[in-house]
């Protein structure tokens, strides 16, 4: 009796709830119970727990190299926090249509714009567990030289808007590929073209047009924005304006989820559903 | 009589060969000028940023132009790599014309890299690329006190702990569905 009044009541509490946070429930269920997030996450593990340990045992460290270790083991976060919410995001709805179940989610009472935003909530997760894995890294590497808040701060800011980007980006192309695989892809290309400047010469990014490829790019920016507070222990204001772009990219593809969501989250012709 | 004039011929000669030779210091306005900096010792923490003051003096009659002033340090004892780079990065300054008995500041900004006993020092060289000893002003003798800033041997507990703890709930939540 008690189990049909808590089944009642959770179904009263789900009507109750908006469209988005009910498909958000669903999806992280998903992602976290069915073990795909637990899974990315140990992975991720393994790769921080290398890095860390390769640059906590070079015993000649000085005191900048020691910042740059830091920055490094946050900077590969960032990076590979957003590589897994660009993932989640490519495989929203590309992956439904492959597998079959995009039919029957649309079937459901939640509007498609709604749908969209629930998924991008839910792909966000991926890069907050990273988040909180990189935590204990970076306060071993960095509470020697009391860096730590401002590394964290700064690299979930970064990281935030960059993992907010990155999964958007997946998310619209999903909305638009004829496969999961094209999907796929098609993100991690997009991903390493936006990685590509990070690997110029640091004469390649001198000069008027290095400096503004460096500040169109979000990653590249935000990349560069942590670096400065982590290593050359700049203020925060001191280089605020290298966060527009990675601001600005965050509240456009955001923004655009929902809209393009509403009107291309549909069933493509020759896909079995 | 003659031993004299021999001896005046000599001294002549000799004043005259100073004045002339390619090292002579009258004959470089680089030899003209002299640096000297704001303190002797410096003690510091490793990670701290200090700054000093350097002052380039133009002792000649002319004014000195195309100066540049540039900063070093090094170890005083081996087994210590130092990057200059690190310790400032602005090492290297283009000095406005310093007139006749006028003087140019420059302030150098820097940070503690390494821990250890360091020397810093800047010369000031002409523009021309002349192959002439540059002006060089005493040494600054900076301490840095050591500061433990890593413990390497903690990182393995961590590095195997994380992986570790996700593991297991990846292999539970695997037993789990497959029970």
């Amino acid at each position: 009796m008690a189990a049909v009044e808590q089944v009642a009541e959770q179904t009263v509490r789900e009507r109750s709830a908006p469209g988005w946070a009910v498909v958000l429930h669903q999806e992280l269920r998903d992602l976290w119970m069915g073990g795909r997030g637990l899974l990315l996450s140990f992975a991720f593990s393994i790769l921080l727990s290398v890095i860390a340990y390769l640059v906590a045992t070079n015993s000649a460290l000085n005191f900048l190299e020691h910042r740059e270790s830091v920055n490094v083991t946050l900077q590969v976060a960032v990076a590979v926090g957003g590589l897994l919410a660009l993932l989640a995001g490519a495989d929203a709805v590309s992956g439904e249509r492959e597998r079959g179940t995009l039919e029957s989610l649309l079937l459901t009472p939640v509007s498609r714009s709604q749908l969209a935003s629930g998924k991008l909530l839910a792909a966000l997760s991926l890069w907050l567990a990273a988040f909180a894995i990189t935590v204990p890294y970076v306060w071993f590497l960095g509470r020697g030289i009391s860096i730590v808040g401002d590394a964290l701060i700064t690299g979930f800011v970064v990281g935030t808007l960059l993992a907010v980007f990155l999964s958007s980006l997946g998310l619209v192309v999903s909305l638009f590929a004829g496969s999961n695989r094209v999907s796929l892809s098609l993100s991690l290309f997009l991903l390493l073209a936006l990685f590509a400047p990070t690997q110029l010469p640091s004469s390649a990014q001198k000069g008027w047009a290095g400096e503004l490829l460096l500040r169109v790019n979000p990653v590249t920016a935000g990349e560069h924005y942590v670096g400065k507070i982590v290593v050359n222990g700049h203020p925060w204001s001191e280089d605020v304006s290298w966060l527009l772009s990675p601001m600005v990219a965050a509240v456009v593809f955001a923004a655009a989820v929902p809209l393009l969501g509403a009107r291309f989250i549909q069933l493509r012709g020759g896909v079995s559903g | 009589m003659s031993r004299c004039r021999a001896h005046r011929t000599v001294l002549v000669a000799l004043v005259a060969a100073l004045l002339l030779a390619p090292g002579a210091q009258a004959a470089d306005p680089a030899a003209r000028l002299s640096v000297a900096v704001d303190r002797a010792r410096i003690s510091t923490q490793l990670g701290h940023k200090f700054v000093f003051r350097s002052t380039i003096t133009n002792r000649g009659s002319t004014a000195a132009r195309g100066q540049i002033a540039h900063l070093n340090v090094l170890s005083l004892h081996p087994g210590v790599y130092v990057d200059p780079e690190d310790w400032s990065s602005q090492r290297t300054r283009y000095l406005d014309t310093i007139p006749a008995g006028g003087a140019s500041t420059v302030t150098w900004r820097m940070q503690a890299v390494n821990d250890g006993d360091f020397g810093v020092y800047v010369t000031v060289l002409p523009n021309s690329g002349s192959a002439r000893p540059p002006a060089t002003g005493p040494a600054i003798r900076v301490a840095v006190a050591e500061r433990k800033t890593l413990n390497s041997g903690g990182i393995l507990p961590l590095a195997l702990a994380v992986p570790g703890i996700l593991g297991l709930m990846v292999l539970g939540r695997r037993l789990r569905r497959g029970g």
